[in-house]
């Protein structure tokens, strides 16, 4: 569908370009006339609205989902720790002075006959 | 519509009727939403926000192994405290077994009784479980148990040096020695966890979380030598069964900086089972927190007051009676063979009360008066330090007491005691401390057991010494003090030191006040020994205190019961050392 709409030129009033613009004066324009009504609006808004809505969610399921590794991770970061404590302590005590005492690499040994001091 | 109906006045009543529930619910959803947004929000956020509070691990106590390594002697580890909802406990009868099979030890006595009680809704069922212990729980899938973590202290040596250490409580508190002494530097600062977390209680990384990171406990190495604590303590037991006595201290430092290298205590405990111990004694480091009447070994301190200040000289006599009158007071010598002319060394040798008179009444001009009171007073507060605390670092540290000369009770009786150690307190580490200064030429250093900190690569940030007092006596006389102890030890008690070292001390044999009495006695008098070894510098200094040795002869506790400890201490110390022999 098209109109048409006759324009009205503001020309100047001088005689001879007076004359020049009316023998143009079937100048037109073309204006489209259909588009989205409102209830379409209203339906494609919330559309994005809804959409917007589903990235907000999933985004928030996956940050929660970090959480859960992040827990396991700091678990598993714990009990490696809690390992690495144990295998200190054991290695503390195995070289505890009481027991390497009596070892028996300890008793083989005998005090030295004669001690000398370098100068 | 048809707008008559709006014209009845049924309608226009329903109208007004809706409007006001209409506003009624505007008012009060503003109410809710805006007014109480903060109470609200707040409520909101108790329901899904969860503090978790991250504990900070207690600082590991290492020794000194040798001149150039550290070992641990505390550390901590994970234990379990296993728990129960019996509510949820489908099967008691195999829950306990299960249990009882596990923990074996550390189950809780009557645990069956609250496992069973289902009006309960938390029961202990075992404490203090390992690891492995815990790993086996949670495989075993015992439907209403669960498990707490708390860290433990382990001592991989045993009860090495127990007293001086201290032991943590159950509520993660320091008590006695350093434990409880640098117990918020031990501790560290625990951290902070504020998040949103899940039914679960799991923390979800949505949200404003708030995180503030643990501040662990400073690691601290002691300046305790794990092979002369061990080799000191065992001294100590083996010199107090000869003598039958069972409260003894021995403490060894380095006189060049204040260092401790050993201090051992009789009795003692295991401090991983502190709450079994009975006699609350034994938490006690008797050589920081017991003031006692020292008796002779103060005569070192009177010898070089009187020496420093001018009154005696070394080579200086007097005429020994075996008794000298104070007032109303007869003192007496306990060996009263050896009257006569008697020099200074010999007031050293055989531990003459009258030498240590004769030495104040020079110190007043010639007879015990308020002058020489005060010079003495003088010399062992402002010098020496006496009657002050040290500030090692050990909880319950006593400051003594010395009596001014001006108080009522500080007469020449008195201070006539005072000469030889007794009517006055001091504690083992005020006393050792102080003759540390004597023999290193006349500068008191802080005695101290903290080496430095340990960081996390292992390296040591070693504390400098502090010299909180110079010139405590002129280094002359510090030398000649030196020699004059090591002739009167040699010529006392000869063939008791390993041959070419410079070793000497001496003895002090302290009477005490019996309660029933209120007078002296000679009944359970404490025995001293305080001495030092080296080559030409002093290496070590010891002092050994025996409290009920049951020696045959009166008087004679400090020889009979002390002074063998520091023979074989010494004897040890100069090869473990190395010092190298003088000739």
């Amino acid at each position: 569908m098209s109109s048409t709409t006759t324009l009205t030129i503001n020309a100047p009033q001088s005689g001879r370009t007076s004359q020049a613009w009316r023998r143009n004066q079937n100048t037109v324009r073309h204006q489209l006339t259909s588009g989205l009504g409102p209830i379409s609006h209203t339906v494609l808004i919330a559309l994005m609205l809804c959409i917007l809505g589903l990235i907000y969610l999933t985004q928030i399921t996956k940050t929660s989902t970090y959480g859960y590794q992040i827990n396991d991770l700091k678990t598993k970061q714990d009990k490696l720790a809690s390992e690495k404590r144990d295998l200190e302590v054991e290695s503390a005590r195995l070289q505890a002075l009481e027991r390497v005492k009596n070892s028996d690499v300890a008793k083989a040994m005998t005090g030295p006959a004669q001690t000398d001091y370098a100068n | 519509m048809d707008l008559s109906l709006l014209k009845s006045s049924r309608s226009r009543t329903l109208v007004w009727i809706m409007l006001v529930i209409g506003a009624v619910f505007v008012v009060r959803l503003f109410y809710l939403q805006v007014i109480r947004h903060t109470y609200y929000e707040t409520e909101a956020m108790k329901e899904h926000v969860s503090k978790f509070t991250l504990p900070a691990q207690r600082g590991t106590i290492y020794a000194q192994d040798g001149a150039d390594d550290t070992v641990p002697l505390v550390m901590n580890e994970a234990s379990y405290t296993v728990y129960a909802d019996p509510r949820y406990v489908t099967d008691e009868a195999k829950t306990a077994d299960k249990l009882r099979q596990i923990a074996g030890g550390n189950i809780i006595d009557n645990f069956e009784v609250g496992l069973k009680n289902k009006s309960l809704q938390y029961t202990v069922l075992a404490k203090q479980i390992s690891q492995k212990q815990a790993d086996l729980i949670t495989a075993a899938h015992l439907p209403g148990v669960g498990m707490k973590e708390q860290d433990r202290r382990v001592y991989p040596e045993g009860q090495l040096a127990a007293n001086l250490l201290g032991y943590v409580n159950n509520d993660g508190e320091g008590q006695y020695g350093l434990e409880q002494a640098l117990n918020t530097q031990l501790a560290g600062k625990p951290g902070l966890l504020k998040a949103v977390t899940d039914v679960h209680g799991i923390p979800l990384s949505v949200g404003d979380n708030v995180q503030e990171s643990a501040q662990n406990g400073q690691n601290i190495a002691l300046t305790i030598d794990r092979n002369i604590q061990s080799f000191a303590e065992q001294a100590l037991k083996a010199g107090l069964d000869k003598v039958k006595a069972k409260h003894g201290s021995v403490m060894v430092m380095d006189p060049s900086n204040g260092a401790v290298l050993a201090m051992a205590n009789t009795p003692s405990y295991d401090p991983s089972k502190y709450y079994q111990v009975e006699d609350y004694g034994a938490f006690q480091n008797g050589a920081v927190s017991d003031p006692y009447e020292a008796g002779s070994i103060i005569k070192t301190s009177t010898m070089a007051a009187g020496m420093d200040e001018g009154a005696v000289q070394k080579d200086s006599t007097y005429r020994n009676t075996g008794s000298v009158n104070v007032e109303d007071t007869v003192i007496k010598n306990v060996l009263q063979n050896v009257n006569g002319t008697r020099t200074m060394t010999d007031v050293f040798k055989y531990s003459l009360n009258t030498g240590v008179v004769y030495i104040l009444q020079q110190m007043g001009g010639g007879t015990i008066n308020k002058q020489g009171r005060e010079k003495l007073y003088n010399y062992f507060t402002d010098h020496f330090l006496f009657g002050r605390k040290t500030g090692i670092e050990q909880a319950g540290e006593p400051a003594g007491e010395i009596i001014p000369p001006d108080a009522a009770e500080g007469n020449n009786v008195r201070y006539a005691n005072m000469t030889f150690g007794q009517g006055m307190q001091t504690t083992m580490i005020q006393t050792i401390a102080a003759y540390a200064a004597m023999i290193n030429g006349g500068i008191y250093y802080k005695p101290h057991l903290i080496e430095g900190a340990v960081n996390d690569d292992g390296t040591i940030t070693k504390n400098a010494p502090q010299a909180v007092k110079n010139n405590v006596i002129k280094p002359e006389i510090s030398q000649q003090l030196k020699g004059m102890m090591h002739t009167a030890r040699a010529e006392s008690i000869p063939g008791k030191d390993k041959a070419g070292y410079f070793v000497a001390g001496k003895t002090g044999t302290a009477q005490t006040i019996d309660p029933k009495t209120g007078q002296y006695t000679d009944k359970n008098a404490i025995g001293s020994y305080l001495g030092f070894g080296g080559n030409e510098t002093p290496r070590y200094v010891i002092m050994v205190k025996v409290t009920d040795a049951q020696v045959g002869a009166t008087g004679f506790a400090g020889s009979d019961a002390a002074a063998p400890i520091f023979a074989d201490i010494s004897n040890w110390l100069l090869d473990y050392l190395k010092v190298k022999p003088m000739h």
